[in-house]
């Protein structure tokens, strides 16, 4: 009981924050430098928050169509995450173009290597192959985008990238992929106990918040010189003292 | 088998590594000017001068006391986060997750000297965190003013 109002908590508070970045982005204008990011959201919001909640109320929990709705949403979500974080390195190395084809490089051989392991297992579960690609293709798919986010990660480091928002973004990917991949890694080694089963339940919805809140922190951070957000502060305080 | 234990291993590092990074990313906001040193003399904290002996002088650590100045100085400060001139009366979402990464801080500080393991890291990311916090608070009361005197002025004045 206290599992379902928790996950419940969790769901809303996600789709509150979804829409809280659409709208911060639209109004901030920040949509024209982050349109990945925007479409990202907004695909999480209908795929997440609309389409799985629908399907849920309709067929049930147990349903085999909200299962398999779930983990094909779930693969599309992934390969979304994928085209994101191409778009961090592009943004990241728009300065460097010999390094930028380089990079274009790797991305294509990583989704080719995924597509190829995810294959691979087809030929131990001959009996579940649907079932079984989908998993492991989303597993290995949120791994990669786990390690190629790191690896985005120590380039803006090493590259010393004056670049805080996307710092911030990266990091909040990097708390999402890491949680999936880990829930979807104890799924597989466990095959499905009830135990995992309910932290797989639990965490992935909680790092999609904790991704969101970094997103949001990332799009309103103050910065130094913010004579706007200043003021209206001390226009708060002066009228709350006075009230 | 082997390949999904490799990844829940991995995983779970870098989930680690990226609550920290989002952590040392909010820590690393310039302010506008040192607002932290009136919050320190109006406050009497003393995370500076132990970030200072450590730093400068690499003195040995006088454990106990350090970690009694340091709790001290948390709790002073995170008292004035949530009371001093704060509209909302509430902690904000940066400022919950640094309180929480304080307290990991705070207990790696606890594990290392049980280990016998040098502390001036953990110490440093301890000062570093109360200095952000002194900030914020200082940042806060400058936009508050009494007469001719800035709200930390007129604390320092009491």
């Amino acid at each position: 009981m206290n599992n379902q109002i928790l996950i419940h908590a969790l769901e809303y508070g996600i789709s509150v924050l979804e829409a809280l970045v659409c709208v911060l982005l639209v109004s901030r204008g920040g949509w024209r430098q982050l349109k990945g990011l925007c479409l990202y959201v907004t695909l999480l919001f209908a795929l997440d928050g609309i389409g799985r909640v629908a399907i849920l109320n309709y067929y049930g929990q147990t349903s085999r169509q909200y299962a398999n709705f779930y983990w094909v949403t779930d693969v599309v979500l992934a390969l979304g995450a994928f085209l994101l974080t191409c778009g961090f390195f592009r943004r990241a190395c728009v300065r460097e173009e010999k390094l930028w084809r380089l990079v274009r490089l790797l991305l294509v051989f990583v989704i080719i290597l995924v597509i190829a392991i995810s294959a691979l297992a087809l030929t131990r579960h001959q009996g579940q192959l649907y079932a079984w690609f989908i998993i492991e293709f989303s597993q290995n798919l949120y791994f990669s985008c786990l390690v190629l986010n790191t690896l985005l990660y120590v380039m803006i480091q090493q590259f010393a990238i004056e670049d805080g928002e996307l710092g911030l973004l990266v990091c909040g990917m990097g708390i999402q992929f890491a949680g999936e991949a880990a829930c979807l890694a104890l799924l597989h080694l466990t095959s499905g106990e009830n135990f995992a089963r309910n932290i797989a339940m639990v965490l992935p919805p909680a790092c999609t918040l904790g991704m969101l809140s970094t997103w949001v922190y990332a799009i309103l951070r103050p910065t130094p010189t913010d004579p706007v957000r200043s003021r209206a502060r001390k226009q708060a305080w002066v009228e709350a003292v006075a009230d | 088998m082997f390949m999904a234990a490799l990844i829940l291993i991995v995983s779970t590092g870098l989930f680690g590594f990226y609550l920290q990074a989002v952590c040392q990313r909010i820590l690393r906001r310039q302010f506008a000017q040192e607002f932290f040193q009136s919050i320190v003399n109006a406050n009497r904290l003393e995370f500076p001068s132990v970030r200072k002996s450590i730093e400068a002088l690499n003195s040995p650590v006088e454990y106990p006391r350090l970690t009694l100045t340091l709790k001290c100085d948390f709790l002073a400060l995170t008292y004035l986060l949530k009371n001093a001139a704060n509209i909302n009366q509430r902690y904000t979402y940066e400022e919950r997750l640094l309180i929480v990464y304080f307290k990991l801080v705070f207990a790696s500080l606890i594990t290392c000297h049980w280990l016998k393991l040098s502390e001036r890291p953990a110490v440093l990311k301890l000062a570093k965190i109360l200095e952000y916090f002194a900030n914020v608070v200082g940042e806060r009361v400058n936009t508050v003013r009494f007469g001719n005197l800035t709200a930390s002025d007129y604390l320092l004045n009491l």
